[in-house]
């Protein structure tokens, strides 16, 4: 406690006493909801917003100045080209806008004590020197200040001041001064920062504090450093000014980037001809003692091809890489795309040397896969660099008491990657290994629900944490618009004539006040908002500022803090699509400025407050799917106390589990099942049906109604049935319905007996037999009917599961010749050394192109038995070769299952092509569905291998619980409804509608036919309202009115 | 109307005032990110943003010719990629009907303009932009089913 | 064998004496020449009276709705030719009327006479006494009118609506019983012939053609009353939050009330014409009905009112519909 108050004396941030409460309450208590959470990358953000939706408290500590991790410093993210930053910052402003969250940056863990449930933790937050109440952000400091210090955010390829943000949209958005550089806190004179912040915000005074919280569990989230390739002499990094590494690259590719978006050779600063990508930089090479891959280079390297290639017209960008790892969900159709379509060249070698001089095109040395050398010259050269572990978790690790394995990631067991090997200490994110985005996001949600059970968390009663005034009540009152007009620093201001604006504003109609703001979104722009509303009883407001869908929530708030309903607001977007798209044109920028504040002032006029419904959530889960997926998924929702019903087609639960015997690691997933299965039939939350069929779901998220058939037998819930009531009520559905593996017909499968699948060849190892006794040649065929025609995507565990075997014949019988015929080998992230272990063993390798598949041919022709004949061509050797084989095993592909379609109609969620379920995002929300409520893990998501299975369905069931820990939820407010005087009946609506919430009723009165929309499914699309002609259906928010006077408002 | 109708004169080529209805979660997305790659296009569009293309009424796209916008750009989510699984799919339909009748009236084509563009695509959006600006500067002010003030 | 009348008559006397029917909406003959008016009969006596015949234009569904409202219970017979009876197939998608309350009494249509065109041939004469060929397949084909000095003979293709001659669907395509046999095949030029002559036409051009016919439109909404589809309880033109466009005469308002009908109808419209019949000014607009018939065919598929088991098309979509229009 003393380092608490000394800390409570000499702080100055909000959080203090709040935070001296919330730990006293604990500590007494001994209840304890609170978690610690290292790292505020994405996995560390997910964390913490999902653990403060469960009803947690969460402390979210970063090493760097700001949220965020590494994600804000890329640029797009494959496979579909979305803007990093742009998905980011949303997540990144909800966890700093979330009441339950409070986030120390700048800051480290210093200390742990205590054990699992009842954790000690000490933090160190870094003195920053600007008290962040004060600051708003405008910069002045910044210009001010002499010193020049190279950024790290920018890779270095940009210089920063003492005094500095740390990037753009840098969360919190206050400046901080780096003590390192700062001229007068090393060599005590300047202080030039403090004489020009108008907002008296520098304190010099400022000390680094100690801050001791009590928490329950502990998310190390801690995240990757980029490999530093100075190692690699022969690439000449450093040297040359035209060697970049691939995440140098992303910056310079980046419109908010040193470069803004130009990409400029460091040399000349002349855009590059040509790009070379080297992959493996860091990877895969054992002689630099990282012999894992990275897992997500290939891909980046892809993305960043095509990107560039986007940005200079004619530039050419090649590749240099021993296997393209494509294995993740549209994967293969990115990296086909980008051959195909974008011209990226796919040269299969290894980068040798780098020579040349800067300014001159560099000369690339490369190895073919033949041995040959060859070279080529480009104009820049990117070093794909491989992922390490942060600096520091090795420090870490040993002040937490965990251990590392032999590259410094954190050690997991297979089957419990979640858990460090101290209780109560969870990993996620790339911290136990090199991940991308959506394996690092699932990670995240997944160690969520693994740390439930040591928190005392409740049900949640109230929809929201935080207190808000009384709403005034402004129905019938006549508009009183207050507009905001928001310089964004000279982000607006630079361009439009803000002043010019705010005069425009006041003379439109039934505006009473206008004015300009700084930065509109600061806390002290928000205060002034507030006062302005009290005081000029302001009953609708517009804020002209940057985009609504970054800060239309942060206003919305402002105005239910001040007393008014949130849908009283309407935003002019004059930064994004104003003034940085038109900054050359700074008059036609204002006039453009002046109509969209006109047209949202019209807009708001006809703006009604709006409520949202609250939506009661049933607190009990349907499971699809009784697999090691859906089993885990179960359980975790039954550790957490929530009641599940586990809905299994087959007679027994297992699934695809049941015949995977081994794991390439060693481990025996039999055993995995058996545990599995028990730990699931002894749980009381958990009731189990088998040979169940789904007829039928209605309903939505909170109050889904199943009905089950048994057998095929529709069951009816009369009493005296033995079965149990059919009908199950649940307020959220996980689908894990798995896949199943594709039936071929190539390479003579079905017509000779010594033609196998992985499958079949592993259940024979499993009993440590071989299928055949005189086993002398096995012949492995990769990317059967995979990866070409209808099923363009990799099945991502075919070539482990290859290896897998390889290394077990090996053992069993190390004399048999195991060959493996493969296109790419695709042992991504910590499953490479068993690539290399394989290898070593003598199993012989063998690359084949699409065009010049193996071929394989029965000896005899008329034995069904027959020993067979495997021609194939050696592109090593550069001929064709012939191998007699006794056994040929098929590597075939994951399908998945034709019911999918079935479900997917009943549950109303998209499949993607191939028929696996389509998430609502591929980065950031890889188990959500864009449908509330229902959620997916497993194979029904994409081929995976069992961790990540497990990973993905502990997901699914800590978003699930995000849901369940409410009892209720609230609806949409902008939401469509009915007119039933205008309604005639004809039912386009109920067609058009993709929710199925719309439904025809009988109006007692005359009888007539009226639509009726079920307001909790009413996603607010208005696709009904457009397609009603007689005007019946209005969409709240967007309602015909209010578009009419909008687009009235200029024309007019 | 204000600026969109002064007259040409040799220096200042003529502005036309161009509606756009975007999709909140591609079009409006991609316009905003071309506004944060710093991609420049004529700041002749007036955006409306709506949740969704599905959302677009054709009776809107009328109440804008009538009301004397020189051009009208509808965008929404490419196909697949909508929020709402199909509201793009249905606008389709009805854009293509839309866009028969009312150049079968003898609305000049390119008064009307559709396209997809998703959340990353801000260069495609200042592209698109850029094109349904100089188609209808080409054209000339509207005239056809404006209603005369 | 007995005309076409005497049998519809004995058939519509013996649904309302079997009690199969409550009443039945049809045809009787009209005050003047050479128009025939709707006709609801609750009697058998009051079968009597019901005809079909080259003047029988009124499209009948428009009165379904009205009638089912008005006699709740009531089992209703309607006499279709083609066109009414493919809108009583809309009006049942639409869920205006059950397909069970109704019995549909098919009649086969040799198109109906286009009062405007008569009125063109007789030089605007008043036509007093008429006489008709004999329905149907009785190979007649000549129409005798007679007026105040003058008599002559018309052949009935001069003087069909444009509608009736690109016709395609003579019978209705969904009945009960037909009274005598369905018209073989269509003996109707190329379903959009009418449009030729349009589609050749600048865009200035018809511009031009429409702003005129525009500009005679009056607003009394006879178009919108005679449509068996438009059965809104407000029409968009009446509504006043937001009124969506003006009321009055202004041409720009009137082609916009117009077009928005055209989209409103579009994969609903049987091209009856009974609107382009309805209008006391004599608008046609029935080209840009058409084009809309036509684009709806050849984009989606679809052809209005032959099916109850197909989604409008307006109200569905297929992933792989043409985009070419979108940029």
């Amino acid at each position: 406690m003393s380092k608490l108050t000394k800390w409570a004396a000499t702080g100055a941030t909000k959080k203090v006493p709040f935070k001296i409460r919330e730990n006293s309450e604990v500590m007494e208590g001994n209840h304890n909801k609170s978690v610690l959470v290292v790292g505020a990358g994405i996995a560390g953000i997910q964390a913490a917003l999902d653990l403060a939706e469960l009803g947690a408290d969460v402390h979210l500590v970063e090493e760097t100045p700001s949220i965020g991790g590494r994600m804000p410093q890329l640029d797009k993210t494959f496979p579909t080209n979305d803007c990093s930053i742009c998905i980011l910052a949303p997540k990144m402003s909800e966890c700093a806008r979330h009441p339950s969250i409070t986030f120390y940056t700048n800051s480290s863990l210093a200390s742990i004590s205590g054990e699992a449930g009842n954790f000690t933790c000490s933090i160190v937050e870094r003195a920053k020197y600007v008290d962040p109440q004060k600051c708003v952000a405008c910069g002045l400091c910044e210009e001010k200040c002499p010193v020049k210090v190279t950024d790290e955010f920018d890779m270095g390829l940009r210089q920063r001041k003492a005094i500095y943000r740390y990037f753009l949209q840098s969360i919190p958005s206050n400046y901080l001064i780096d003590a390192q550089h700062c001229l007068y806190l090393t060599k005590g004179a300047c202080r030039l920062c403090e004489k020009t912040c108008p907002a008296s915000a520098i304190n010099f005074e400022d000390e680094d504090r100690e801050i001791v919280l009590n928490c329950g569990a502990v998310i190390l989230a801690t995240g990757i450093d980029p490999y530093n390739p100075l190692a690699y002499g022969q690439y000449g990094y450093k040297r040359y000014r035209d060697v970049v590494t691939s995440i140098e690259f992303e910056r310079m590719l980046s419109a908010s980037g040193p470069q803004r978006g130009h990409i400029l050779r460091p040399s000349n600063g002349k855009p590059p001809r040509s790009i070379a990508f080297v992959q493996c930089v860091g990877s895969r090479d054992l002689g630099m003692g990282n012999d894992y891959c990275s897992s997500v280079c290939c891909m980046y390297a892809i993305k960043e091809a095509i990107i560039a290639k986007e940005h200079i017209k004619g530039l050419e960008t090649s590749i240099f890489f021993m296997d393209i790892r494509a294995f993740g969900k549209d994967f293969d159709k990115y990296y086909e795309r980008a051959e195909s379509q974008f011209g990226v060249k796919f040269i299969r070698a290894r980068g040798a040397e780098i020579s040349g001089s800067n300014g001159n095109s560099l000369r690339l040395q490369f190895t073919h896969e033949n041995g040959k050398r060859d070279t080529q010259e480009f104009d820049l050269i990117v070093l794909s660099v491989g992922l390490e572990p942060r600096k520091g978790l090795g420090e870490l690790a040993d002040k937490l008491n965990i251990k590392l394995d032999r590259y410094g990631f954190c050690q997991t067991d297979p089957f419990s990657p979640l858990s460090t090997m101290r209780s109560g200490i969870f990993v996620c994110g790339a911290t136990s290994g090199p991940k991308d985005i959506p394996e690092s996001v699932m990670s995240a949600s997944a160690a969520v629900a693994s740390c439930t059970r040591l928190l005392a968390l409740e049900r949640q009663e109230k929809l929201s944490r935080k207190q808000f005034p009384e709403e005034r009540d402004v129905v019938g009152d006549r508009p009183r618009v207050g507009c905001f007009i928001c310089h964004c620093g000279i982000n607006i201001a630079g361009v439009v004539a803000v002043g010019e604006v705010v005069e425009f504003a006041k003379g439109l109609p039934y505006v009473v006040h206008a004015e300009d703001l700084l930065y509109a979104c600061s806390q002290d722009c928000l205060n002034t908002i507030k006062e302005r509303i009290k005081e000029h009883n302001l009953n609708r407001v517009v804020v002209a500022a940057c985009t609504p869908r970054t800060h239309e929530p942060l206003f919305r708030e402002t105005l239910r803090e001040a007393g008014l309903n949130q849908y009283l607001f309407e935003m002019a977007n004059i930064r994004d699509q104003c003034s940085w798209a038109h900054m050359d044109e700074p008059e036609l920028a204002t006039e453009k400025a002046k109509d969209l504040v006109s047209m949202g002032v019209a807009k708001a006029r006809e703006l009604s407050p709006l409520k949202r419904l609250p939506i009661e959530i049933n607190p009990r889960t349907l499971v699809i799917g009784g697999g090691l997926s859906g089993m885990v998924a179960a359980l975790s929702l039954a550790d957490a106390g929530y009641e599940v019903i586990l809905v299994e087609k087959e007679d027994q639960l297992g699934g695809n589990l049941r015949n995977i015997y081994y794991t390439l690691e060693g481990e025996d997933s039999q055993r995995l099942l058996q545990e599995t299965v028990e730990r699931v039939k002894g749980e009381k939350h958990i009731t189990v049906y088998t040979n169940a069929h789904i007829e039928e779901i209605s309903g939505y998220v909170g109050n889904f109604k199943t009905r089950l058939s048994f057998n095929g037998n529709r069951l009816s819930a009369k009493a005296g049935d033995r079965k149990p009531n059919t009908e199950i009520e649940h307020g959220v559905v996980i689908v894990a319905t798995g896949a199943e593996e594709h039936k071929t017909k190539e390479y003579l499968r079905g017509e000779n007996k010594r033609v196998l699948t992985q499958r079949e060849l592993e259940s024979y190892l499993a009993n440590s037999h071989l299928p055949f006794l005189d086993l002398r040649t096995v012949v492995m065929v990769q990317c059967v009917d995979s990866r070409q025609g209808d099923r363009p995507y990799c099945s991502r565990v075919c070539c482990g599961e290859a290896i897998k075997n390889a290394i077990k014949i090996k053992e069993m019988r190390p004399t048999t010749n195991v060959y493996i015929l493969y296109r790419d080998i695709r042992t991504y992230g910590l499953r490479e050394r068993y690539y290399g272990k394989a290898r070593d063993q003598g199993v012989c390798f063998l690359r084949y192109d699409l065009d010049n598949k193996p071929l394989v041919e029965p000896i005899d022709r008329e034995d069904p038995e027959s020993r067979l004949s495997v021609t194939v061509f050696d592109p090593i050797l550069g001929q064709k070769i012939v191998i007699e084989a006794d056994l040929l095993v098929l590597s075939v592909p994951i399908d998945a299952p034709a019911q999918n379609e079935e479900l997917a109609k009943l549950l109303k969620v998209p499949l993607n092509k191939e028929g696996f379920f389509l998430e609502a995002h591929l980065k950031l929300r890889p188990v959500d569905f864009a449908n509330d409520g229902v959620f997916m893990c497993g194979l029904a998501h994409s081929p995976k291998y069992i961790d990540e299975s497990i990973v993905q369905a502990k997901a699914a069931a800590a978003r699930a619980l995000t849901l369940l820990s409410k009892k209720t939820i609230e609806s949409e407010g902008t939401i469509c409804w009915v007119n039933p005087y205008l309604c005639s009946g004809c039912g386009v609506c109920i067609e058009v509608c993709p929710y199925s919430a719309i439904e025809m009723k009988e109006e007692t009165t005359d009888h007539r036919q009226v639509a009726e929309i079920n307001e909790a499914l009413c996603k607010g699309c208005g696709a009904c309202s457009a397609s009603c002609r007689s005007g019946a259906i209005d969409l709240r928010g967007f309602t015909n009115k209010q578009i009419f006077e909008a687009v009235s408002s200029v024309t007019g | 109307m204000s600026e969109g109708r002064k007259p040409k004169t040799e220096d200042q080529p003529w502005q036309p005032k161009i509606i756009a209805f975007l999709c909140t979660w591609c079009s409006y997305a991609g316009a905003d990110l071309a506004g944060v790659s710093r991609i420049q296009y004529p700041p002749n569009i007036r955006v409306v943003r709506v949740p969704c293309s599905g959302r677009i009424n054709p009776l809107f796209v009328l109440k804008c010719l009538q009301n004397g916008f020189d051009g009208v750009l509808i965008s929404g989510c490419h196909p697949g990629d909508c929020h709402y699984i199909s509201g793009n799919y249905v606008a389709r339909r009805k854009f293509a009907i839309l866009k028969t009748a009312l150049e079968f009236v003898g609305v000049e084509p390119g008064r009307v303009q559709f396209s997809w563009v998703s959340a990353g695509e801000g260069e495609k959006f200042a592209e698109v932009v850029k094109k349904v600006t100089y188609d209808v500067q080409q054209l000339g002010p509207a005239k056809r089913l404006v209603k005369p003030r | 064998m007995a005309s076409i009348n005497e049998q519809l008559r004995e058939q519509a006397r013996k649904l309302l004496a079997d009690k199969v029917v409550d009443l039945i909406i049809g045809y009787r003959k009209g005050s003047l020449p050479l128009r025939s008016t709707p006709y609801l009969v609750k009697t058998e006596e009051e079968a009597g009276s019901l005809i079909f015949d080259l003047t029988s234009s009124n499209n009948l569904a428009k009165y379904l709705p009205r009638v089912k409202t008005e006699n709740r219970g009531s089992k209703i017979g309607i006499v279709c030719k083609g066109c009414d009876g493919r809108s009583v197939v809309q009006l049942i998608i639409e869920g205006q009327v059950k397909r069970e309350d109704i019995v549909i009494i098919g009649v086969p249509c040799e198109g109906v006479v286009d009062t405007r065109k008569v009125r063109k041939k007789t030089g605007g004469e008043e036509v007093l006494r008429v006489s008709l060929p004999v329905l149907p397949g009785s190979g007649g084909r000549e129409i005798m009118v007679e007026g105040r000095g003058f008599k002559i003979t018309l052949d009935k293709e001069e003087v069909l609506c444009d509608v009736c001659l690109g016709c395609q669907h003579p019978n209705p395509p969904l009945y009960d019983l037909f009274i005598g046999r369905p018209r073989e095949g269509s003996s109707a030029r190329d379903e959009f012939k009418a449009l030729e002559e349009f589609e050749r036409l600048s865009s200035d051009e018809r511009w031009r053609y429409f702003e005129h016919e525009a500009s005679r439109c009056i607003r009394c909404y006879a178009c919108r009353d005679a449509c068996p589809l438009c059965y809104c309880e407000q029409c968009f033109v009446d509504e006043t939050h937001p009124q969506w466009f003006g009321k009055g005469p202004d041409s720009s308002d009137t082609l916009i009330f117009h077009i928005v009908r055209a989209l409103h109808t579009a994969g609903r419209c049987v091209s009856c014409g009974a609107c382009v019949r309805a209008c006391p000014v004599g608008i046609n607009l029935n080209p840009l009905w058409v084009r809309i018939e036509k684009e709806v065919k050849e984009r989606f598929g679809y052809t209005a009112g032959l099916s109850l088991e197909v989604t409008p098309p307006l109200a569905t979509y297929d992933e792989n519909d043409k985009q070419e229009f979108i940029l």
